[in-house]
Parts: structure tokens; sequence; C-alpha cells
């Protein structure tokens, strides 16, 4: 977590995409990139391989003013999905604030997403921070694919935890549902630092919210 | 409620008073203090030439990545890095456990120059930020002051 700088007037605050190999946590930056108008961003920095394969993180600067009187900055991250890169997803998520979980939605990923949340839960709890207490969502990407797996066995599998949070059906690759995942945990990360956050929640949606049903998307501070 | 560690004016103030020295000691162009997240905390100098959340979350990853090689040689980490460019060089030292001080230098100076003024400034930036931890202060907002409309829209 960041220390605000009230002379700047900034907050910052650091959310990581984390998932299995090739689940699309660079897509999603990628697209986010693409459509936020320039003044609202930074450049997209991605160490990646010469195969475009995730080697060390990308990084995605973006900008909104969302609390009176304060700029807020949200560093996007993403971690490297194989599985020997364990080591830089631990840097990564140093000082994480929020986290949105992509997981494949093929059959054949199942194995993986599993292995991907677990390593996640693992990471955290070295830094000493919880699933249950740290904002994150989940996105069940490439739903455009044939061979998925239905969205109430994703939730199942991944998402049957005691505090089950949002999720979202997503296609990184068209940007569906990418923006909708990226508001949502900024909302939750926002609301957890705000003085009302004891208050009652809102109980997250019984399924993920579908490809069709994006929340609209007019009135946003950064566009 | 989960309060945001802050600094204030006055400590701001405070910190940019030894940034600002450093600088003019070591004749150097920027100067930017960042937590290990790559979150920065505080700069001085020229900013019109680079994005320093950039510098910061590339100088974050730098350092963390040569800690695993300064334990293979039995050391705990690098105190300091140095990366040499060709007109234009950044020198990393750390600050403390949670903190990082990064430096972007050109042809007026040298990194001995450099290196001599940011131990020292170091120290100072370090029993800054002691201190703040130690008086508490936290930041947090109302839930009102939160915009209800979606932050990012899909262009």
């Amino acid at each position: 977590m960041s220390i605000i700088n009230y002379a700047s007037r900034e907050i910052q605050f650091k959310i990581v995409y984390y998932g299995p190999a090739l689940c699309g946590k660079t897509t999603n930056l990628g697209y986010i990139h693409q459509r936020i108008s320039p003044q609202n961003r930074g450049d997209l920095v991605s160490l990646a391989t010469a195969a475009d394969r995730t080697l060390f993180f990308d990084f995605l600067p973006l900008n909104a003013v969302v609390i009176k009187g304060f700029v807020t900055k949200f560093q996007l991250y993403t971690v490297p999905g194989q599985v020997i890169y364990n080591a830089t997803r631990q840097l990564v998520l140093r000082s994480v604030d929020g986290v949105v979980f992509v997981a494949d939605s093929q059959w054949e990923k199942m194995e993986e997403n599993v292995e991907s949340f677990k390593n996640l839960e693992d990471n955290l709890a070295k830094q000493n921070i919880s699933l249950d207490e740290i904002p994150y969502v989940i996105q069940y990407n490439k739903r455009d694919l044939e061979n998925v797996a239905p969205v109430n066995y994703l939730e199942y599998v991944l998402n049957n935890r005691k505090r089950r949070v949002q999720s979202f059906e997503v296609v990184s690759s068209t940007g569906q549902n990418v923006f909708a995942s990226l508001n949502a945990v900024s909302q939750i990360l926002l609301h957890k630092f705000s003085k009302q956050s004891d208050a009652p929640k809102t109980p997250p949606a019984p399924v993920a919210i579908p490809l069709d049903a994006a929340i609209p998307q007019t009135q946003g501070a950064a566009r | 409620m989960n309060a945001i560690p802050c600094l204030t004016i006055e400590d701001v103030a405070s910190l940019d008073g030894i940034l600002a020295e450093f600088l003019k000691k070591a004749e150097a162009e920027l100067t930017v203090v960042i937590d290990r997240g790559g979150n920065v905390i505080s700069q001085y100098g020229d900013m019109t030439v680079m994005d320093v959340t950039i510098i910061a979350a590339l100088a974050a990853g730098s350092f963390a990545a040569t800690k695993e090689l300064a334990r293979r040689i039995g050391e705990v980490e690098f105190n300091a890095l140095y990366h040499q460019g060709n007109g234009s060089h950044i020198f990393m030292n750390s600050v403390d456990d949670d903190t990082i001080m990064i430096t972007v230098f050109g042809r007026r100076t040298t990194v001995g120059l450099v290196r001599f003024y940011s131990t020292s400034t170091a120290q100072s930036v370090g029993t800054l930020l002691q201190s703040l931890s130690r008086e508490g202060h936290g930041f947090s907002f109302d839930a009102s002051d939160v915009s209800a409309t979606p932050i990012f829209a899909d262009a």
C-alpha cells in the first residue's frame, strides 16, 4: 500500500492481474491501454520475451479523479503466468492493493486455474495478506471459445470460498467485460479505505456477470 | 476502516528540503523516493523529461530482481545499483527495508559524487520516514466522496 502525498494530492493503488499462463492477463492491459484516452494513462510497459511471453511484468499507469480533491493513480501490473516464475510473481505482488484473477475458461485449463489460484493465496500469505481481506474479482476469460466450462462450474471451482466475490464472463481479446471487472475491483478498493467501510456490503451477484450485461460505461471520469 | 499512510504538506516540505539539497550538491537532474512495491513516495527535480511512475515501477523491479543475484554471492542484497548510459545514468540505493531512492543524472556530474551524497541523503530520508510511521499519520475519506459512476470507460 502506498503513502498519500498530501502536497500533490495524489493517492496510488496497485492492482495486479494474476492467473495461469496464457490466460489473457496481458491482453486485458493491452485492451485497456488501447481504449483509454492517452491523457488518462501512461505507456504500457511490457517486460516480455521475444515470443511475447511475460518475463517479469506488464505495467500500465492510469489516472482518474474518483475521490473529491485527489488524483487517484491506479497502477496495473500483470504477473508472468508460467509456473517457473513464482519468485517474480512474489515480487510483483509486493504492496498490492487489489487483484483481478484471470481464469481461462477452457476445460483443459481447469487444473492450471486451480493451481494458480492456490499459488495466489500462498504468495499473498507470504506477505501476511489473506484472500479474505484483499479486494479481488474473478474473470472467466475466453468465453468466445467453444470448449469452455459452464460458468456455474467455474464458480464452484474458483469462487466457492466463504466470501464470494464478483465475477465476470470476459472476452479480453474483444474487451467484453474488461472494463467492468476493472471498475469493480477499483470500487471495492476505494470503499475499503472509506470511512463507512464497516457498513454491511451488498452481497456479490450469485452468478458471474454475463457478457451481455456489461455495466454501462458512459459517464466515467476517464474516457 | 483502513487508513492510508499519509505524508502531510509539512512532511513533504521536509522531504523536499532533503532531496533539494542532495540534488544541488550532487548536481543530479532528478531524485525519486519509492517504496519497494514501485509506488512513488516523493520526487524532486526535473520531471518533465520522463514518466516518473514508470521509472519507479521498473526501478523497484530491477532492485528486487538483483536481490537474488546478491544472494548467490553471499550478500543479503546490493545496497546500490548503477545503470550507465551514454549521456544519462541512473543510480539507485536502498533507504531501508521498504524504501529505495533513485537518482537520474547526466554529464554535469559523476557517479562518485552522486554515490557519495546519496548515502547521507538516504539516511536522512530513512530517519524522516521512520518518524512519520511512529507518528501514525493516516488518511481516509467518506464513502460519499467516491464517485459512483464507473471509474474507467471504454472509449
